[in-house]
């Protein structure tokens, strides 16, 4: 068994809103981060509510770790912590009747280990969650995702709202949680400079639909941009442009070997791309 | 379910501690003044009774203001017993006020005698309390998790009093069935009747419940 999640060809349509995701289709490995990469309103959170059996998905597999998640499934749910955005617990609650609710929930919560985040995150347990700051709240649902030891981390938006220092802060925790090699997160942004930081594999949805999953170090290290003029660009062979955006003069065009780009067409820049640049292609350039 | 009942237990909390205080203070007015005329302590009983059930049911609501109510489907916990604990808690919320009716009843009765003219009428108090609170659970759960949280108000108002519309209905039900005074023996079979159609409405409405909420999406 060599993925902690295996999705495929995951459907699931919302008649009123015209929004379907349609036949999603990834794999996230154990010891590994995946970034999970889509504008507002691509489908991140319906995967993951397929994924979490908050959604009832219309078609298609979701497996974790090697089988399929029912109702009844709650030791496979022992294995999973969870953050979303924004508010994850009643703001009536202070840290330390969370703490308490949570031993109730899960076998395995570790009081000692709650409470030692809870010092290194520098929150205050008796005071009520209402009252903490964004960052706080999002590092107290980390705390309490982290605390009952669990397998697999889905985070939706858990770094978004954050300032930089903080995210670095969040960002090291999760690379120290996948240092154990049974460990793996989904991390679920739209915030790409986190994900070129700590993902090990890059997953893009674009209007419900999958448009890449990749290793994070082929889009950043072979994936190109090439900067072309009109004529430059006619040249170009058809079966090597991913994507292509016109911009005044200039057409950015994706390619998948930035080296090979640069052998075939000589007189054309090839620029190195970050993921932030291929999102933007793919969402919103052209294809061939 | 241990997470569960404490969630659903922080939940009623702030509630039931200003319930309890006000239950406290009108309960002492209440065995303080003379209970010639019993609609005081009457008014007590049934306060305390619904009061209590209609707290625990309406501190649902405060799940929906966060993503609480979606967190709580990841952790491993089924669906249905999510929805078990919330029928649970109603039904221990319940129990603390007929202790607090009972409680006051039987000091009112310590120390200015009896102000009911048949025993059975105290009974009957309980029963039409108890009916209420179960009838009250059993319109709520359905509808809320059908009618989603935005509803809420209305749902519990609905409820509430649906619940007095069902008690008086089956008031009216038994006078048809026995006009003129009732027997002590049909006093009490009607209570128990009354009671056992709470009772019945109320377990029917758990898995009618569940099977909504497990319909559900987040």
């Amino acid at each position: 068994m060599e993925n902690i999640l295996e999705l495929q060809n995951l459907s699931k349509s919302y008649p009123k809103s015209d929004f379907t995701l349609d036949q999603i289709s990834f794999s996230l490995p154990y010891g590994s981060i995946l970034g999970f990469v889509g504008e507002n309103g691509a489908g991140k959170t319906t995967t993951i509510g397929c994924i979490l059996n908050t959604i009832r998905k219309d078609s298609g597999t979701v497996k974790l770790f090697g089988k399929e998640m029912g109702d009844g499934d709650t030791d496979i749910r022992e294995k999973i912590g969870v953050v979303y955005d924004g508010d994850n617990f009643p703001g009536f609650w202070t840290a330390g009747q969370l703490s308490k609710v949570m031993a109730g929930l899960f076998k395995n919560w570790d009081q000692a280990l709650f409470q030692k985040y809870m010092e290194d995150f520098q929150l205050p347990v008796k005071q009520k969650i209402k009252h903490y700051s964004k960052g706080m709240t999002m590092k107290l649902a980390i705390a309490a995702a982290l605390s009952h030891h669990p397998q697999l981390l889905i985070l939706d938006e858990a770094t978004s709202g954050l300032d930089p220092v903080m995210r670095d802060d969040m960002l090291d925790v999760f690379l120290e949680f996948v240092q154990e090699e049974n460990h793996s997160i989904l991390l679920s942004s739209h915030i790409t400079s986190d994900l070129e930081k700590v993902a090990d594999y890059i997953t893009f949805i674009h209007k419900g639909r999958l448009i890449l999953t990749a290793p994070k170090d082929d889009l950043v290290y072979r994936y190109a941009v090439m900067r072309c003029r009109e004529s430059q660009f006619q040249a170009v062979d058809r079966e090597d442009i991913l994507a292509y955006r016109k911009r005044d003069t200039q057409i950015d065009v994706l390619v998948a070997d930035g080296r090979e780009a640069k052998r075939k067409y000589k007189d054309v820049v090839v620029d190195h791309t970050s993921v932030d640049e291929i999102m933007l292609l793919l969402a919103k350039g052209e294809r061939v | 379910m241990r997470g569960l009942f404490r969630n659903n237990f922080y939940a009623t909390l702030l509630g039931a501690e200003a319930f309890t205080g006000i239950a406290l203070l009108v309960g002492v007015f209440v065995v303080a003044m003379d209970n010639a005329i019993p609609s005081l302590i009457i008014g007590y009983m049934l306060l305390v009774m619904i009061g209590f059930s209609l707290n625990s049911i309406a501190s649902i609501r405060k799940e929906s203001a966060t993503k609480w109510g979606k967190y709580k489907l990841t952790v491993p916990v089924r669906k249905r017993d999510i929805v078990i604990s919330f029928f649970a808690s109603q039904l221990l919320w319940l129990a603390v006020g007929i202790v607090f009716a009972g409680v006051g009843i039987a000091l009112s009765i310590a120390l200015h005698g009896n102000p009911f003219d048949r025993n059975t009428d105290i009974f009957m108090l309980f029963v039409l309390g108890i009916g209420i609170s179960l009838f009250m659970g059993a319109i709520f759960f359905p509808l809320y998790f059908l009618g989603g949280e935005e509803r809420n108000e209305v749902i519990l108002v609905v409820s509430l009093l649906g619940g007095i519309g069902v008690i008086m209905g089956l008031t009216t039900l038994i006078n048809i069935m026995y006009p003129g005074n009732m027997t002590t023996w049909q006093t009490v079979m009607s209570g128990i009747f009354m009671m056992a159609c709470g009772a019945a409405s109320f377990t029917v409405s758990v898995p009618l419940s569940v099977g909504v909420f497990q319909r559900k999406e987040y």
